[in-house]
């Protein structure tokens, strides 16, 4: 009996390191290419916010004005940083969760070169000026097919992956990830073949543009960052999904609710009266699935204190949940029409909830999944206890100035607007302190994530410990510095103690 | 639930959004109804066509490849969504002489000839709905509207009214030339007496064209107009 067990446990064993070893190159190459995006999308991000408050700061050359370097701030966090992350978690996650080796790394790898390319193409684009001015679609036009191309041949074999996966339950997170996985090329196509390709109303199509930074927000990160938190809670506190009917729930409600928000942003524009309204109820019961999957992982993890505190990709995730809480809130808040709405419309707050998505939410539960694949994949723990506790805590104090910041800055900003009696000067005024408090949050997380990127590029060039300890954030001095022996499910055949 | 209901499944919950706010609207609004002027005394159906004078594809261009959408809106809201039409000249202005009160509200006519309607991300900046009709009205006393505009955009902090200005330099729209001889016609007139002359460049001409269309004070139909037409009932037949 014992016997049938331990071989059941050898070949698992050696199932999950084929898989990982099959792996390795492509998710690597995105997951360091996404960091390395960061980084440079961070600093244009602290040039643009530096420049809210000092206009005459690198005013210079015309690359380096505002209307350019925050732009190429934004694409950057998006392609460059969030969809390589992206591609990098869900093609390792679809290949455990089917259990197949990836038979295409080659191909993956390629088309994740191309990526780059267009990724590189477009922002070179918009800092010479051949920019589009579409929000959030920055890149010259040429771009989106190359893009939605790579996507495809990137993504492809994931699917391909659960069609011939062994008969089994589709377990949730293969659920959220499989339906980003369809809805981005679809948003995507369709908003740039409707705006252009397809001439049409003008107004319509900045709704449309609207829309579809929405539905990235929504359709996109939010179902990739659940779908690894829902893998990820799970299997690094080895106990079940506290309910699994609310992780239904959760998953159906935002499928059907999240496709109308976002035009909202066009309140008062030219545009049928319904979109707007439609698109801010939509994007204020965000707070139903948002909350009733946050809820749930929390409550799962919630037994296991002590894990969520020593194992670094817990406690990126558990953050990452606490702002998908917060940014529920926010949506609900700033987006009530006629009251918060007016005033959010046309402030700051819309970026600062863009940041609580992609950074608060997405990129924290996405840090989590890092620290988790990497020392998998690359079959090297991580260096530093030390490096990881300042990516952490320099990323959460940046983050949490970043939010109150804009939603609550923002939010001052349209008092002012309202009040048509006072000179624009004014508002300009009431702008300007969070624009300081912007640029040196900013700063923060540049700093962190400087820290972050130096520790994966010595995973990539496989200089981390060869150890079987994986590295905790214990401080104990009296524990291993490195934790218990052997809890890391690739430290060898038939282990079967919970992984960190 | 099966491979293929799943998928059916989440097609149809976005596809029900997707045509109802998207693509419907989207093709529905490609051709609008022209509307009628209603009030025509002449008995003739005279239709409302909106006119829009300048260079507006170009410079709605430069506009979008320079992010100035990051700043500024193109948007004058009705009075549910707030109070734009209320501050001083952004929903439009109050002329003394025939023209009356021309404050309405941005219509769909107000963004032709553009490819995309710039909206705008943020009020860093005030709105430009009107800036045409600001400048010429306002701003421009003693000199040429675009050579008010090509001044404040090589340097929009150049007067004490405008120094706390947060809007970026474009000094890169404008050349720099040697006199040689004669001054070239529309350089920049700036106060120094050197022999180079800021010249505007074809991108600097055309924003700048752009900009000054940036107004909505031609007469619309009444079912547009947020002023009650009370100065039209007072003129004799």
């Amino acid at each position: 009996m014992s016997t049938e067990i331990s071989n059941a446990n050898l070949q698992d064993a050696q199932l999950r390191a084929g898989i990982d070893r099959s792996l390795r190159h492509p998710v690597m190459f995105f997951l360091t290419s996404g960091a390395a995006w960061l980084a440079v999308s961070l600093i244009l991000g602290i040039i643009s916010s530096a420049k809210v408050h000092s206009p005459t700061f690198l005013d210079c050359c015309s690359f380096l004005t505002y209307g350019r370097t925050q732009a190429a701030h934004l694409n950057l966090l998006v392609y460059g940083w969030g969809f390589q992350v992206a591609f990098g978690v869900i093609i390792w996650l679809m290949s455990r969760l089917s259990r197949q080796t990836c038979k295409a790394a080659g191909l993956v790898l390629t088309a994740g070169h191309v990526w780059n390319l267009g990724v590189s193409l477009g922002v070179f684009g918009i800092l010479f000026g051949y920019g589009t001015g579409i929000p959030w679609m920055e890149f010259p036009a040429f771009t989106w097919p190359v893009l939605l191309l790579s996507y495809l041949a990137i993504l492809v074999w994931s699917f391909v992956q659960f069609k011939v996966r062994p008969e089994g339950s589709v377990y949730i997170s293969q659920w959220y990830l499989m339906a980003a996985m369809l809805w981005f090329p679809w948003v995507f196509a369709t908003a740039n073949i409707l705006i252009h390709i397809v001439p049409g109303n003008p107004v319509m199509a900045a709704g449309i543009a609207a829309w579809y930074k929405s539905a990235m927000v929504f359709l996109f990160f939010t179902p990739v960052a659940l779908g690894t938190a829902f893998y990820l809670v799970p299997k690094v506190t080895g106990r079940p999904v506290q309910s699994y009917s609310m992780a239904k729930m959760g998953f159906w409600s935002l499928a059907v609710i999240m496709p109308w928000a976002g035009m909202q942003k066009l309140m008062g524009a030219p545009i049928p009266y319904f979109l707007p309204y439609v698109g801010a109820a939509a994007t204020i019961l965000f707070f139903i699935p948002a909350l009733s999957a946050a809820v749930n992982l929390l409550q799962t993890a919630s037994s296991s204190k002590d894990v969520v505190m020593h194992s670094p990709t817990l406690r990126f995730t558990m953050a990452g949940l606490l702002g998908l809480i917060v940014m529920a809130l926010c949506a609900a808040f700033i987006n009530i029409p006629g009251s918060t709405l007016k005033l959010s419309q046309f402030s700051m707050s819309g970026y600062g909830f863009e940041i609580l998505a992609i950074y608060a939410f997405f990129s924290f539960v996405m840090f989590g999944a890092i620290y988790f694949i990497v020392p998998r994949i690359t079959r090297r723990e991580w260096l530093s206890r030390r490096l990881i506790k300042m990516h952490f805590f320099i990323s959460i104090y940046g983050i949490v100035l970043i939010a109150l910041v804009a939603v609550f800055g923002g939010l001052q900003q349209g008092m002012g607007q309202e009040e048509f009696n006072q000179p624009w000067i004014a508002i300009a005024f009431r702008a300007y302190p969070y624009a300081w408090a912007t640029t040196i949050a900013w700063c923060f997380i540049l700093i962190s994530n400087i820290f972050f990127f130096l520790h994966l590029l010595v995973m990539w060039l496989r200089l981390g410990r060869r150890s079987i300890h994986p590295t905790l954030l214990i401080s104990d001095h009296g524990a291993s510095p490195h934790g218990e022996d052997g809890d890391i499910d690739n430290c060898g055949p038939g282990t079967v103690t919970p992984a960190h | 639930m099966s491979f293929r209901t799943f998928f059916l499944s989440l097609s149809a919950s976005f596809g029900v959004a997707w045509l109802a706010v998207v693509v419907v609207p989207y093709f529905k609004m490609r051709s609008i109804e022209p509307i009628s002027m209603g009030d025509d005394a002449t008995g003739t159906n005279a239709v409302f066509i909106p006119k829009r004078a300048g260079r507006i594809a170009d410079g709605s261009k430069v506009y979008a490849e320079n992010g100035c959408y990051l700043c500024h809106s193109q948007l004058v809201r009705p009075t549910y969504a707030g109070n734009d039409i209320f501050r001083s000249d952004l929903g439009g202005m109050v002329y003394e002489d025939q023209r009356g009160d021309s404050r309405r509200e941005t219509n769909v006519y107000d963004y032709a000839g553009e490819k995309f309607a710039q909206i705008g991300e943020t009020r860093l900046g005030p709105d430009l709905s009107n800036l045409g009709v600001r400048v010429v009205n306002s701003y421009a006393k003693d000199i040429s509207p675009e050579a008010w505009l090509y001044r404040h955009l090589y340097n929009p902090r150049s007067s004490a009214a405008y120094s706390h200005s947060a809007c970026p330099s474009f000094r890169f729209l404008f050349d720099e030339k040697k006199i040689n001889g004669i001054a070239s016609g529309g350089a920049l007139e700036l106060d120094d007496t050197s022999d180079i002359e800021i010249v505007p460049s074809a991108d600097a001409r055309a924003l700048v064209s752009y900009l000054l269309s940036l107004k909505k004070d031609q007469p619309v139909p009444p079912s547009l107009n947020f002023a009650k037409p009370a100065a039209s009932s007072t003129t004799a037949p």
